[in-house]
């Protein structure tokens, strides 16, 4: 019993001392992080952040009132040369003189290990840059001399500004294994943050009050008897009470890219940090977007955002015009949806805020997302419709998870309608009201009423796109086949189509339709509906087909689909680690007529086969039927759902596989 | 009454002409034009005048009329600028279809931005650009720019025909020099196309080129540097950043890079030079010593571009990247001569193209050229050729970006343009052996080695890559092995003798499935030829193979137990002069087959007519890589 309990003790003790050996102080490397050849958990791993801290406080000064301080330090273990680019380092910061935003590096110093001794080499001037980006963003940069694998290099910088309305935005987790990762924020009374915290990782939060002090220094003259003046300083210390929070994570694993993930940084682990309210002595309390209301009350107050709304002078003659003799809400909608696409440009900018105003864009026919959509909703008012903006995220800017001003990048336009929203975004040409461009297809939007109120609107698609083909085959002896092919497309399926391929001439669209189907010969091509984006896509022609069947000893073997067939499972990862997002509900559906040849029989046919993944994620159904000289397939594929959870990617994977084996099954044809 | 009328109408008409720019109008251009096209320079009015060895002054005005959202780049509304380099004046005017101005904008209206791209640190380059979203198609933009600049060592290529898809209305440059600077000029590719030299006197040269039709890209074309028109121009007497020079030959040159570039940046501290020699030892040949310096170099350092003024030409100081350990191409290649010098091996300073797609310094065209640096050791009769930048190359490894080129190599008495090392058809091999079992559940399990060398070697850098990315890449290698598992991987990558070699173990579930009876399956499991080669109809350019390869393949196969073969692919064998592919089936027994295969594509330039037999070559392999094996129960 003894011993044993001694063994515990000393296993303490050893544990203990063995994480107090790390010093997470700069400037205490120790041999044993030099010595280190891989990261123990992550082999893999071509660098390791050791160590990063954060501190943000608030200096006052007379002068600017307060400054907010952002010291960082870091220290991270190279392990290999892939790992090299960890000693760039690169902070930017605002141009804006007004914001008197600076960033300064300091105690960068790279160490290695060198006959079992440490050394160290300090970065210079001659490896520090400061680079003008453009008209609103600069940069300082540091390259860390005499990097090799083994290096352990450390630096810290301080970012100084005047912005308080945010906090900079805290990663813990990166690219590389993180082993420590430490952000306290320490926050005068004055101000309250709202944190938001994204990722899957557990990160430890404390909070401490404390007392704070600044000093003003104030001068009064005093008229003092008999006319003379005398100057009285007098200073005043100033006690104020501190919040301070330290978040703390601990071996927090590398973040990897995914195939069809919709953006890694909704899975990374980081927090931010807006503004929700300031309260200084002797002035009124000011309360800033806190929840969804208040988020969009405060939106909707920027100038350049409700009342660029409100205008109506610019375009009310043109919008008369163009209504008249419209009466139905339908007509009138989409009379106004095509003005706007066809007569204002989009400048490839996003943004909730008008630019240039709206005004100014309906002049120059060109404006961003919220000069366009803000003059949608304006001129469908105007048409008598229930017409509202929705804020949008779109999806290079992560989900909405928490309400904050920076939650949104984007703005569309909304008609509520007895049957429900019709969304609209005017900033693509071949959008059509309720199939908004891929980028806005990001959960849920946030639609502002003219009262200031607001509600959530679901942006995912639940209109299904259907991708129809039929296809009739004519198969010879010889092993090849002609036929027609008749292919129809809806909806997200027709958007993406155009936007893809509309541009392209008629040559090289054909050359690429026969690359991507197995070099088939294409011939009597028509396409229908290019602009008519109230139909379908639809494309015919004939081809020729001589490699998607094979004669072997007299048999013909042929998967039915020919040149359409999927070859390989699209998913091939073994674990998933995010959802796996498709963008949109699809169908797939195929017809196909397989004429045989003269002098030959079906010997066998793929059995039929109905399959569904459960939970309404996807099913699949192959039907096949031999009726003497024919054979007709029907094949159906559907997905029903926009996002599929990484708990059920197993059984997306099975599925897929089970459909290719499928579409691979062949149909053999014998000699009578 | 009609005869005023008419008068009335004639007037109104004419005032509303006046208001446009008939030339500018996108309705009069000829059908010729707009057959392929996305964009048309309407005009493209370059004048040069270079008053002296130390000042340039180049005027543009570029007229495009952009056809369609694709036309958009043939706009190249942008200037870049530096200290030695100003922009006096850039502008744009935009008009409609008909001519009718509906924007300026203005020099204030351009974007300006600091030039660095992915793979610099730090660069005080900008560039000014026009940001322009079109309200209508088609639509013209004028834009004008003028530049000053002191460097001379550049005088901007005339390249009327700069892309595919893009037509030429008209280009005229306008060069004028003084007659005692030794200007030159090199015309290349004018054969095809409709180019009128106007003038070309001791100072002035004028070109003219009309109605040039647009072209579509097609698969397989040299790059268009080598199709399209083009004239290289250069001073005897130059400028380079503020630093003098005249070169009238290559040698001339080199030494004049050598002395005004080189020098100065060479000094190594002693205690380095001590070093390097105590690390070569008794060390006496002196490829052995270049060997083990190499190695030093790539352990040391790593790579850093900084373009500072002449640092954007001049070699960081070989004291400095010892000190800090980094540098870019000219750095390092010179950090590493120097080292070389201390343990008295000679080295050369190399100018060249570096690019997958092979290109020549134009030897017989002396001016500055080239956009990358290595470094030439001369071993006897031959020469060695060192990649710097990289810190995992073997010794001399070059394929895919430094091989089979011009190159300047500047020695101490003067430069000299010499050939890299070309890899030939059969240098460049992959050797895989290997074997796969079927059992009768449909269950694919087998190991196989693949050594690859030559330009193949390439592909070692799997093995610094995350085991996710590995995964990934083997599972898109053999796509055609539907539910594929990585069993077990080892890679050995010899340096020595430039080889890499891959052990793998793959299994995969139902490879095959019984149906009816029967059992289909690919033979050819491991190395499929699954591209496929663009039908293009009527050609027009030459097609090239840069790099040639030969596979080598033999894969034992075991059937499983209680079937009989049905059918064996037929054995195969093709030779073209676009290379040799043969295919072997050997039955050994009833459960035991041998497959043997070897494809050899040959390096070349070929005809434009050639390229659908080229075609047909390749769709014959791929063709007969998917040949089954059909067993019964």
């Amino acid at each position: 019993m003894k011993t044993n309990l001694l063994a515990i003790i000393l296993f303490f003790l050893f544990f203990y001392s063995n994480a107090n050996a790390q010093d997470f102080r700069l400037g205490k490397v120790s041999v044993a992080e030099l010595e280190e050849k891989e990261h123990p958990k992550d082999p893999s791993a071509p660098a390791a952040i050791l160590f990063k801290k954060g501190e943000v406080k608030f200096k006052y000064d007379e002068n600017n009132g307060f400054q907010v301080l952002t010291e960082v330090k870091t220290r991270i273990k190279i392990y290999k040369k892939e790992g090299y680019e960890w000693a760039n380092q690169e902070v930017r910061y605002y141009l804006d003189n007004q914001l008197d935003e600076d960033v300064s590096f300091s105690d960068a110093v790279t160490y290695n290990l060198v006959g079992g001794k440490i050394e160290k080499t300090k970065l210079k001037s001659d490896g520090e840059f400061i680079e003008k980006i453009n008209k609103y963003w600069g940069q300082k940069k540091i390259t860390m001399p005499n990097v090799r694998e083994g290096s352990v290099i450390e630096f810290g910088y301080t970012v100084k500004t005047t912005i308080t309305s945010f906090l900079r935005d805290w990663y813990f987790q990166s690219s590389i294994p993180v082993n420590y990762s430490e952000f306290i924020t320490i926050v005068p009374e004055y101000y309250e943050y709202k944190s938001n915290q994204k990722g899957y990782l557990t990160i430890g939060r404390t909070v401490e009050k404390s007392r704070g002090s600044f000093t003003i220094n104030s001068k009064e003259r005093i008229e003092g008897q008999m006319g003379v003046t005398k100057t009285e300083f007098s200073q005043d210390k100033i006690e104020f009470q501190e919040t301070r929070t330290i978040y703390l994570g601990k071996d927090l694993p590398a973040i990897k890219d995914e195939a069809y993930v919709n953006n890694m940084d909704n899975y990374t682990s980081s927090i931010s940090h807006e503004l929700s309210m300031t309260n200084f002595p002797n002035t009124p309390v000011k309360y800033f977007s806190t929840d969804w209301e208040s988020v969009v009350k405060t939106i909707y107050n920027y100038d350049d955002f409700g009342p660029e709304l409100n205008k109506t002078g610019y375009f009310e003659q043109d919008v008369t015009a163009l209504l008249s003799g419209k009466n139905s809400q339908n007509e009138r909608i989409s009379a106004i949806f095509d003005y706007v696409k066809n007569t204002v440009k989009w400048n490839n900018y996003k943004g909730y805020s008008c630019n240039d105003g709206v005004k100014t864009a309906y002049k120059n026919k060109t404006g961003n997302t919220a000069e366009i959509n803000l003059m949608l909703t304006a001129m469908l008012r105007f048409a008598g419709l229930n017409a509202n903006p929705v804020l949008v995220s779109t999806r290079d800017n992560g989900i909405t998870f928490f309400p904050s001003r920076s939650a949104f990048n984007c703005v569309i336009a909304s008609v509520e309608t007895p049957e429900g929203f019709i969304l609209l975004d005017a900033t693509e040409k071949y959008s059509e009201p309720n199939i908004l461009p891929i980028r806005d297809l990001n959960w849920i939007g946030r639609l502002i009423r003219k009262d200031g109120t607001s509600t959530e609107v679901d942006l995912m698609p639940k209109m299904i796109s259907k991708e129809g083909t039929n296809m009739s085959i004519v198969l010879k002896s010889d092993g090849s086949a002609e036929g027609k092919l008749r292919k129809q497309l809806t909806n997200h399926e027709a958007l993406w189509f155009r936007k893809e391929n509309l541009a392209t001439n008629k040559d090289s669209y054909l050359e690429k339709l026969e690359t991507n189907n197995n070099n088939i010969e294409i011939s009597d091509y028509v396409r229908e509906n290019d602009l008519d984006l109230s139909k379908p896509i639809i494309e015919t022609y004939a081809f020729k087909d001589s490699k998607d069947i094979e004669v072997i000893d007299g048999k013909i073997y042929i998967s039915p689909m020919l040149y359409l067939v999927d070859k390989e499972n699209p998913f091939k990862q073994e674990v998933r680690e995010y959802p796996v997002d498709f963008g949109y509900p699809k169908q797939e559906k195929y017809n196909i007529n397989i004429n045989i040849p003269e002098g030959y029989a079906v010997e066998s046919m793929p059995q039929p086969l109905n399959i569904a993944t459960g939970e309404n994620v996807g099913a699949f159904k192959y039907v096949i039927a031999n009726t003497g000289s024919s054979i007709q397939i029907v094949i159906t594929k559907d997905i029903n759902t926009s996002i599929v959870q990484a708990d059920f990617y197993p059984v997306l994977k099975d599925f897929y596989q089970q459909m290719t084996d499928k579409q691979n099954d062949k149909i053999v044809l014998k000699k009578i | 009454m009609n005869f005023k009328y008419f008068g009335l109408v004639f007037f109104f008409f004419t005032t509303l002409l006046s208001a446009q720019k008939t030339e500018y109008s996108s309705l009069l251009i000829p059908d010729s034009l707009k057959q392929n096209a996305n964009a048309i320079v309407r005009l493209d009015q370059i004048d040069i005048v270079i008053a002296s060895q130390r000042s340039m002054n180049i005027k543009e005005k570029r007229v495009v009329t952009v056809l369609n959202e694709k036309g958009q780049n043939a706009i190249d509304a942008y200037e870049s600028y530096d200290k030695r380099r100003v922009i006096k004046n850039i502008q744009a005017t935009v008009f409609d279809a008909f001519g009718n101005e509906i924007k300026k904008i203005k020099r204030k209206d351009f974007k300006d931005q600091s030039s660095v791209d992915g793979g610099t640190l730090f660069s005080d380059g900008r560039v000014m650009y026009l940001d322009y979203t079109a309200t209508q198609y088609p639509y013209t933009i004028v834009f004008e720019s003028e530049i000053e600049t002191s460097t001379t060592a550049f005088i901007p290529q005339w390249f009327p025909l700069s892309d595919y898809l893009l037509s030429i209305e008209k280009s005229v440059l306008n060069v004028s020099f003084p007659e005692n600077l030794g200007f030159r000029k090199r015309e290349l590719n004018f054969s095809n196309f409709k180019i009128k030299t106007t003038a070309d006197t001791s100072t002035q040269l004028s070109y003219l080129a009309t109605n040039i039709l647009a072209q579509k890209e097609e698969d397989y074309s040299p790059n268009i540097s080598k199709i399209f028109p083009r004239v290289m121009m250069g001073l005897e007497f130059f400028n380079l950043e503020g630093v003098d020079g005249n070169a009238k030959t290559w040698k001339e040159f080199g030494k004049w890079w050598s002395d005004k570039i080189l020098t100065g940046t060479e000094e190594l501290p002693e205690e380095t030079k001590a070093k390097m020699k105590t690390l070569v030892g008794d060390e006496k040949d002196p490829i052995k010593k270049a060997k083990i310096i190499y190695k030093y170099v790539q352990e040391k350092s790593r790579y850093v571009a900084i373009m500072e003024g002449i640092g954007g030409w001049k070699p960081m100081p070989v004291k400095d990247v010892d000190r800090l350990g980094y540098g870019d191409c000219k750095a390092l290649s010179n950090y590493t001569k120097s080292l070389l010098n201390a343990v008295d091996v000679p080295s050369y300073y190399t100018k060249l193209y570096g690019s997958k797609d092979k290109q020549n310094i134009e030897s017989d065209f002396v001016s500055q050229q080239g956009n990358h640096i290595i470094l030439t050791i001369p071993n006897g009769e031959n020469y060695v050729f060192l990649e710097c930048t990289s810190q995992d190359d073997p010794f001399g490894y070059q394929a895919n970006f430094t091989d089979d080129r011009d190159v300047l190599v500047i020695k101490p008495d003067g430069g000299e343009i010499i050939r890299t090392k070309k890899y030939e058809n059969k240098d460049n091999v992959q050797v895989n052996k290997g074997k796969y079992s079927l059992d009768d559940n449909g269950k694919f399990s087998g190991t196989i080695s693949m050594v690859s060398e030559g330009s193949q070697y390439g592909k070692f850098h799997i093995v610094t890559t995350p085991p996710t990315e590995q995964e990934a890449y083997y599972k898109e290698y053999w796509g055609n092995i539907g539910n594929l598992k990585i069993d077990k991987t080892r890679f050995s990558n010899d340096k020595e003798k430039v080889r890499f070699t891959e052990d793998m173990e793959i299994s995969a579930d139902n490879y095959w499935k019984i149906s009816n009876g029967k059992m289909i399956f690919v033979v050819n499991a491991y190395n499929q030829y699954t591209g496929s080669v663009k039908r293009i109809r009527n050609r027009k350019n030459p097609f090239e193979i840069q790099r040639g390869y030969y596979d080598v393949d033999e894969v034992s196969i075991s059937l499983p137990t209680g079937f009989s073969i049905e059918s064996l692919p037929q054995n195969f064998e093709l030779n073209t002069k676009f290379g040799e592919y043969k295919t072997e089936i050997i039955k050994k027994d009833n459960n035991n087959i041998v497959y043997k295969r070897s494809l050899l594509v040959k390096r070349g330039l070929y005809k434009n007519i050639e390229y659908d037999e080229y075609r047909l070559f390749m769709e014959q392999i791929s063709r007969n890589d998917n040949a089954k094996i059909i067993l019964t129960k």
